[in-house]
């Protein structure tokens, strides 16, 4: 009997195919040549001019530093504080259910949103933040308008935003896990934190890791809170690859070389990616959940 | 003594989570001189003028009504061209369902930036970035990855039974593929759909770039706020609070959902 089935899925996977294949080609001619929307009709062929402004230039290099910081402080920061909550809301108590709806508000929070939330909490004069340390008798800082602190800033809001992500993927991991080898071991006399560092960590590893890929790849892209907040300023102390990309192409309608950014930042993400998978699920699969 | 350090602590991680989001809607509830008084006023009889302000905005409407038209429309395509094809590749073999998933979910991984600008560039030279359908392509193509291996989850949950048996009484693909995949799976469809929804209506970047006068969605036209000379913070927060509003009722509503859409949403894509 012939199998029909495939007509349902082929055609749009092809045309999946097509359109970036297209696309990847296009975006390759284009980089190869200097097209600016300031300069209509005047374009031509530079060959590989545009990777080579890139490299020396100090501006992108400074950029591609920052997106690496932000997204390695933000992973970082939140994979942490994430594990420490899940580990601490594991277990029976009223109201866990709410607890969960609760953590959920800030990820379905639109992202515009907040970084108004929190550039309006930030203000320096009349913002709650700078309120709050007043009354220990700290502060004031000028949380985004300091060159110093303004990727904090925004390293505070993506991690409010994007911890709870973590703590409910690790709650649902925690739960799935089964007790009797962290019994075993407390009634073989192990300290509770030799249990969470021998058995229940190990046993999460995977589920982190899977956790830490999403939120770097998320991190790497991050835009939303940073247009809103900061665009890039002051002094360009905010300004990550993805922006600096956006700035060429937008504010100074530089196509090709906004392009030649998109491309390089596509690439070294996926190479990481790639290093990061691998390094994460080839290695041996030891307490695999 | 354990048990009071737990509940402090819980009580410091819900104060955290929530206090923005309270000083928002707060805000939005003051006149313009106790929103920005210091130290902050923490009692007052609210008002709705900044609301009446905001609804009263055409531009604001006019981005509400576009939000509600993009998110919608680009949502069914989304979901309409994502149900047929997780059907057609839930019917594969293992191996090849997992190739062409896989395929189809690498193309998220790369940077909205790379594939906006040649968009835009080809939108600008054809005068389509004043168009409704541009931005619903654009986000129907950047939801259908996700939709598919979304509804490929739910598909696997239908006993093979249930389509070995109405192959054998002679139904064509298509029947068994409204008449019972359609039907059985339907929670799980609804649930996609909604987080289609919820992805568009919070999307900035795309927009952002290909939207014009006429098609602007709320997350940017409620930027335009903040351009004036000094920020009108009663009324902004207002329209912050209406553009979340629907999305924290809809993430509520799929609330079991939402983590497993996004890890699949964003990792495997």
């Amino acid at each position: 009997m012939h199998d029909t089935t495939r007509y349902f899925y082929r055609p749009v996977v092809l045309l999946f195919g097509a359109i970036s294949a297209v696309l990847t080609l296009y975006v390759v001619w284009l980089t190869l040549h200097n097209i600016s929307l300031l300069r209509p009709g005047r374009e031509s062929f530079i060959g590989l001019d545009n990777y080579l402004r890139l490299l020396t230039d100090g501006r992108a290099i400074n950029a591609l530093g920052r997106t690496v910081l932000f997204t390695v402080a933000a992973t970082a920061a939140e994979l942490v504080i994430g594990l420490a909550i899940s580990l601490l809301v594991d277990r029976d108590f009223r109201g866990k259910r709410i607890v969960r709806a609760i953590l959920l508000v800030p990820i379905v929070m639109t992202p515009v949103v907040v970084g108004l939330t929190w550039r309006f909490l930030l203000n320096p004069t009349n913002g709650m933040m700078n309120y709050a340390l007043s009354i220990v008798g700290l502060g004031p800082v000028d949380w985004l308008g300091d060159p110093n602190v303004a990727l904090f800033s925004l390293l505070l809001a993506d991690i409010w935003q994007w911890t709870p992500f973590v703590v409910l993927l690790a709650m649902a991991s925690l739960e799935s896990l089964p007790e009797d080898p962290q019994n075993a071991a407390r009634v073989d006399g192990a300290r509770e934190w030799q249990v969470l560092w021998h058995i229940t960590l190990p046993a999460l590893k995977r589920a982190l890791l899977v956790v830490a890929l999403i939120r770097a790849i998320d991190a790497v892209k991050a835009f939303d809170i940073f247009y809103i907040m900061t665009r890039g300023g002051p002094a360009l102390s905010t300004e990550t690859l993805n922006l600096y990309g956006y700035i060429s192409a937008f504010t100074n309608f530089d196509i090709s070389y906004s392009l030649t950014i998109a491309m390089v930042l596509t690439i070294l993400t996926n190479v990481a990616l790639l290093l990061l998978y691998n390094l994460a699920f080839r290695a041996p699969k030891q307490g695999q959940a | 003594m354990r048990r009071i350090a737990f509940w402090i602590a819980l009580a410091i991680l819900l104060l955290c989570v929530l206090f923005p989001l309270y000083w928002v809607v707060a805000t939005s509830l003051k006149i313009q001189r106790d929103a920005f008084a210091m130290p902050p006023v923490w009692l007052f009889s609210p008002t709705w003028e900044n609301y009446a302000k905001v609804l009263s905005n055409g531009v604001f409407i006019r981005a509400f009504l576009n939000s509600v038209i993009i998110s919608l429309s680009a949502s069914v395509i989304s979901v309409g061209v994502g149900a047929l094809v997780a059907y057609g590749l839930v019917a594969q073999d293992e191996a090849i369902k997992r190739q062409n998933e896989k395929f189809v979910l690498s193309l998220r991984i790369a940077p909205p930036l790379i594939f906006i600008i040649p968009t835009y560039f080809l939108a600008a030279q054809m005068k389509l970035l004043n168009n409704h359908w541009i931005i619903i392509g654009v986000y129907a193509f950047v939801n259908i990855p996700f939709a598919i291996s979304l509804l490929i989850t739910f598909f696997e949950d239908i006993p093979r039974e249930l389509r070995d048996a109405a192959k054998v009484d002679g139904a064509r693909e298509f029947t068994i593929f409204r008449e019972i995949f359609l039907p059985v799976a339907l929670g799980g469809i609804v649930a996609t759909f909604i987080l289609c929804v919820l992805f568009t209506w919070n999307e900035f970047f795309i927009a952002l770039v290909l939207t014009g006068r006429d098609t602007q969605t709320l997350p940017v036209s409620i930027t335009s706020f903040l351009t004036f000379q000094g920020v009108q913070w009663g009324p902004l927060m207002a329209a912050a609070t209406l553009v979340m509003l629907p999305m924290l009722v809809l993430g509520m509503l799929v609330q079991g959902q939402v983590v497993r859409g996004m890890s699949l949403g964003s990792i495997k894509g």
